[in-house]
């Protein structure tokens, strides 16, 4: 089947190979066809191009693989394999409750309306401080600002398991308070074990079957 | 005065075909430093083709034109 993933770049080709002609052949901007052909080749048709390839690599740095081809996330990868169903990552990826192929911008992205783009922003900077600054070690790498539940509720809000687990009404106000970020998902004594790449050591992993990836 | 505008075309032109060359290789390859070459390196070099190219437009056009 043909890659969609090669429009964009099968798109530039054809936008280089004009620019390359006019970039030859200027003369061809004497006469008024050719004046229409540079301004098309040479201003939108870049344009488009550019915009195109900038949403193709928007969608292409959601992906997993991305995500964990930074040496520096080896460990984070490792951490979703953990035969433990309450390291929560684990159990989400493990479970398919995260698209595996975007399993960590799932999670890490922030629902609102820029929300992509600034989870972008802050891989540019980690980009970098990998190139630029002090790798820290995988068990001190922490984030920015602590986690926000609205991440979490994107997905658990109205669900039936969510609402009715018995944990959650442990005291009547909990949902209420989880809702307005008052109280995290990950406090202790709830959700507490999220990648904790600090313990990898000792755990056990699970190994997925053929069928799975 | 042709052979200035033709000149300033086939700058713009070398600008921009080498933004998208390393826009198209950046998307061969998927890494943060290929995302960071596309934003960094071929966004740059396009837009200053192309903007070189409107600039080359408009100064000979008025350098053509007496009331300008």
């Amino acid at each position: 089947m043909f890659n969609t993933a090669l429009i964009p770049i099968l798109f530039t080709a054809v936008v280089v190979l004009l620019g390359l002609l006019i970039a030859m052949r200027p003369e061809f901007t004497a006469a008024r066809g050719g004046k229409i052909f540079a301004f098309v080749a040479l201003c939108i048709l870049p344009v488009v191009s550019v915009w195109a390839g900038f949403n193709a690599q928007i969608e292409r740095s959601t992906s997993t693989q991305f995500c964990l081809s930074c040496h520096v996330m080896d460990k984070f990868g490792q951490s979703l394999y953990v035969d433990d169903k309450s390291y929560i990552p684990a159990a989400h990826f493990q479970n398919n409750l995260v698209p595996r192929d975007h399993a960590c911008f799932t999670c890490h992205t922030d629902y609102t309306m820029f929300g992509d783009y600034s989870a972008k922003w802050r891989g540019v900077h980690h980009v970098i401080v990998q190139y630029f600054g002090t790798i820290p070690k995988p068990e001190d790498i922490k984030l920015y600002t602590p986690y926000n539940n609205r991440e979490c509720l994107h997905c658990h809000a109205g669900s039936r398991s969510y609402e009715e687990a018995s944990p959650h009404h442990k005291t009547p106000d909990l949902l209420s308070r989880a809702a307005s970020n008052q109280l995290s998902c990950m406090s202790s004594d709830c959700h507490e074990f999220v990648h904790d790449v600090g313990d990898l050591g000792s755990a056990t992993f699970w190994k997925p079957t053929a069928g799975g990836n | 005065m042709p052979s200035v505008i033709y000149r300033n075309i086939r700058w713009s032109g070398r600008l921009i075909v080498a933004g998208l060359i390393v826009q198209m290789l950046s998307l061969l390859w998927t890494h943060p430093l290929a995302f960071v070459c596309f934003l960094l390196i071929g966004c740059p070099l396009v837009g200053a083709g192309i903007l070189f190219f409107l600039y080359s437009l408009v100064t000979h056009e008025s350098a053509r034109s007496p009331t300008s």
